[in-house]
């Protein structure tokens, strides 16, 4: 046995993410406490139901992790929403006041894989679309017209309701194979994913390069051939 | 006490699971990293795999007392169902995701659950070779991406019925509107995944190649958050073959994704067809199909109705508590069998829309970053403990020292000691609403009861009378058997251009029936 459980693991070693590996640490230690307990076998006490790890198990488990004073990543809104105190608050858009410019002399605050070669660029206003509440607004008060959503999100369900009203649309993650991806494909929306962003802002006037050809999704990034956000006001 | 299995069957369940590793391997690296600001994907998605690996021995028990995997996999061929290409594949890529969370958390061993385990490979693989039948592999990804499932009978009806179109034309309008609508409701109504989508093919054809999009269970029907909301949709499951020209369909993969190339351009499709069918019909139904007009409109229609259905659905969901969003996701992803239970009439809405109480109790454990990075360890990095090999090892596609699903060791066979079962399904609940609309089907909306026993009296026709087994290789040596015009009969009973035409057609005789119908103008 290499280390605090019941089962031996000759070519084992760690997790690569250190939450994944104190949960299955603990969890390995706790089924070998109650094992040594039992005075039974694994076989007879694999299926018992009385040894089995409860609720309240998994509860501490979670509790000692936070002790630490350590904080986990949120993906979903509604997980920092309800357990606040348990999730690391939001990054904001970076904004290194290092961005380059453009041949004009603009500044480029973001570049990301285009989706498809739309039949132009798009001149928009960039709007940060990552809640539920400004879903809501604008499926109840309609998108503003030539809204650029800046969305940190590349599922398909955030802005289902009111995607086919941008005029563009910027995603800080995923790739061109996400789901964003596909549907602004089907809705003829031009789309850039994967985007770097550096120094956007709320309500900025941005030109997207979506005429630049699509991304190819097997070749090596090319930064310098990616389509460019570049802030025009 | 040695397993009462044979080395032969532990070296073939072996090999299946390392197929399954490879298999899924490929998927989760070379599609898309999911996320969702919506919805908690990765927790959920870790969480059906424990579902899955509670109960689906059981429940599979329960369907093959009435219908074998082998039958199942006839049947689900014959029609667009929730039993598709994906569903079908992914079944022991769950529940061995489940099998492999538990062993690297030290609450399993590999020779755990030994008989629920042969089982549940033994079922998934008789599965998907029978549903895999016509190109003869196992999954798409052992057929260099592509997914031929339909026989000669069925793509000559598809091809001699669509409707031809062109960029411009209402037709090509409202496909490319419906197609957009539609998948954005199935990512949705889906909890963020894309099990709501399938595409088999491509089928080389007339004008080019055929991908056949089909997106299923979009009415009030299994899923219990659909109802009310989806009232007005009235068909579950959509199947669309389109006609594209200049395009190849290079990929269609064990996700019943595709890709094309060059990339897919709708301005390349020129014909299209609309059909309907499930569990209860015995094959696919045309829809609006006597006209190019008569579809648009119809397309149109179930748009606007769809569109409707995802800004209802959309509103609900946005009022969702975490454990509701968990909850839903769990399940989309625990019930991709579902419709075999359908398909051998013995669905029970409690089998496959509740979270076994073994499952419910690591719920705490399963924050947004525990979810993200056990997803991404156990299916990516492949970097969890349990899944090390020795220092020599060196994985299939990435090289790695681990493999994504654990063996079953032989020693088993020997006086290595193991166990059985997971024992009986335990209570199961769920924080959704409880379903109380009836079932959208191709025979109308019907109770569960009347479902199973509708399901359980269905024959489809040509799956009977002895022409079950009569697939192409046969016919290609028996175009004049009277048995191979009988089966293609029925299969064009409801063509528009085919029917009754029987079993000699070649491509240039359907191409020929279809300028004559008037399918081209």
């Amino acid at each position: 046995m290499t280390e605090a459980g019941a089962i031996p693991d000759k070519w084992g070693g760690e997790a690569m993410n250190p939450t994944v590996e104190f949960f299955h640490s603990a969890i390995r230690k706790t089924v070998a406490e109650r094992l040594a307990a039992s005075g039974k076998t694994w076989e007879e006490a694999v299926g018992d139901p009385s040894l089995e790890l409860t609720r309240e198990d998994f509860v501490r488990i979670e509790a000692d992790m936070l002790a630490t004073g350590y904080r986990f990543e949120a993906s979903a809104q509604v997980s920092a929403v309800e357990e606040p105190d348990k999730y690391k608050p939001e990054a904001a858009i970076a904004n290194t006041g290092q961005q380059p410019r453009d041949e004009q002399g603009r500044l480029v605050v973001g570049t990301g894989d285009n989706v498809f070669q739309a039949k132009g660029d798009v001149t928009g206003t960039a709007r940060l679309i990552s809640t539920v509440d400004v879903v809501m607004d604008m499926l109840v008060n309609g998108v503003p017209e030539n809204t650029i959503a800046v969305i940190d999100d590349s599922g398909g369900t955030l802005t289902a309701p009111i995607l086919e009203g941008f005029a563009g649309v910027v995603c800080m993650g995923g790739t061109i194979r996400s789901h964003l991806g596909i549907l602004t494909r089907e809705y003829n929306i031009p789309c850039l994913m994967a985007a770097d962003l550096d120094g956007l802002q709320e309500g900025d006037t941005v030109l997207v390069e979506y005429s630049k050809p699509a991304a190819d999704a097997y070749a090596e990034r090319d930064a310098a051939a990616r389509p460019r956000i570049i802030k025009v006001d | 006490m040695p397993a009462q299995h044979s080395y032969a069957d532990l070296l073939a369940a072996n090999a299946w699971i390392r197929k399954a590793s490879d298999a899924f391997y490929f998927q989760c690296t070379a599609r898309t990293v999911q996320e969702s600001k919506l919805f908690p994907v990765n927790p959920y998605i870790a969480l059906s795999y424990l579902n899955a690996w509670y109960r689906y021995p059981e429940l599979f028990r329960k369907i093959e007392a009435v219908m074998s995997a082998e039958e199942l996999g006839d049947h689900a061929r014959e029609r667009t169902t929730s039993a598709n290409i994906i569903t079908n594949g992914i079944i022991e890529q769950f529940y061995l995701g489940g099998r492999q969370m538990l062993m690297d958390m030290g609450m399993l061993k590999a020779t755990d659950a030994m008989d629920d385990v042969m089982y549940v490979l033994d079922f998934t693989q008789r599965l998907n070779l029978s549903y895999h039948r016509n190109h003869a592999h196992v999954l798409p990804t052992d057929a260099g991406l592509s997914a031929q499932l339909l026989p000669e009978r069925q793509v000559q009806v598809f091809e001699a019925d669509a409707l031809g179109t062109k960029p411009g034309d209402k037709l090509h309008t409202s496909v490319a509107h419906f197609l957009a609508a539609v998948s954005q409701y199935a990512f949705l109504k889906n909890s963020e995944c894309r099990l709501g989508i399938h595409n088999s093919g491509p089928y080389k054809v007339g004008g080019g190649e055929m991908l056949v999009r089909e997106f299923v269970d979009l009415a009030e029907s299994d899923l219990p958050w659909l109802d009310g909301v989806a009232e007005n949709v009235e068909l579950n499951n959509v199947t669309m073959p389109v006609f594209m020209k200049d395009t190849h369909f290079n990929i269609v993969d064990d996700w019943a994704s595709f890709e094309a190339q060059p990339s897919y351009n709708h301005d390349n499709m020129y014909a299209v067809g609309l059909y309907t069918s499930d569990y209860l019909s015995d094959g696919y139904i045309p829809v609006h199909m006597d006209s190019a007009a008569e579809l648009a409109d119809y397309l149109d229609h179930l748009r606007d109705t769809i569109h409707d259905a995802t800004q209802r659905l959309w509103k609900e969901v946005a009022g969702w508590s975490r454990d509701q969003m968990i909850d839903s996701g769990l399940l989309v992803y625990y019930n991709v069998p579902k419709d075999l239970a359908h398909i051998a009439g013995v669905y029970e809405q409690e089998d496959w829309y509740t979270v076994e109480d073994r499952v419910q109790r690591f719920k705490p454990l399963f924050n947004d970053e525990y979810g993200n990075h056990l997803i991404a360890e156990l299916v990516g990095y492949i970097s969890l403990r349990s899944q090390q090999g020795n220092e020599s090892h060196m994985a299939k596609l990435s090289g790695a020292r681990g493999d994504m699903w654990s063996t079953i060791p032989y020693s088993v066979l020997g006086d290595e000691e193991w166990t059985g079962s997971v024992g009986p399904i335990r209570g199961g609940s769920t924080s959704l609403p409880q379903k109380t609309a009836l079932y959208t089907t191709t025979r109308g909306k019907l109770t569960q009861d009347q479902c199973n026993e509708a399901a359980r009296a269905l024959r489809i026709p040509t799956l009977e009378d002895g022409l079950r087994h009569l697939d192409d290789a046969w016919v290609k040596n028996h175009p004049d058997d009277p048995r191979a015009h009988e089966l293609y009969r029925r299969t064009q009973a409801r063509s528009l251009v085919l029917k009754d035409k029987g079993a000699g057609l070649l491509r240039e005789d359907v191409l020929a029936l279809r300028k004559e119908a008037g399918r081209d103008d």
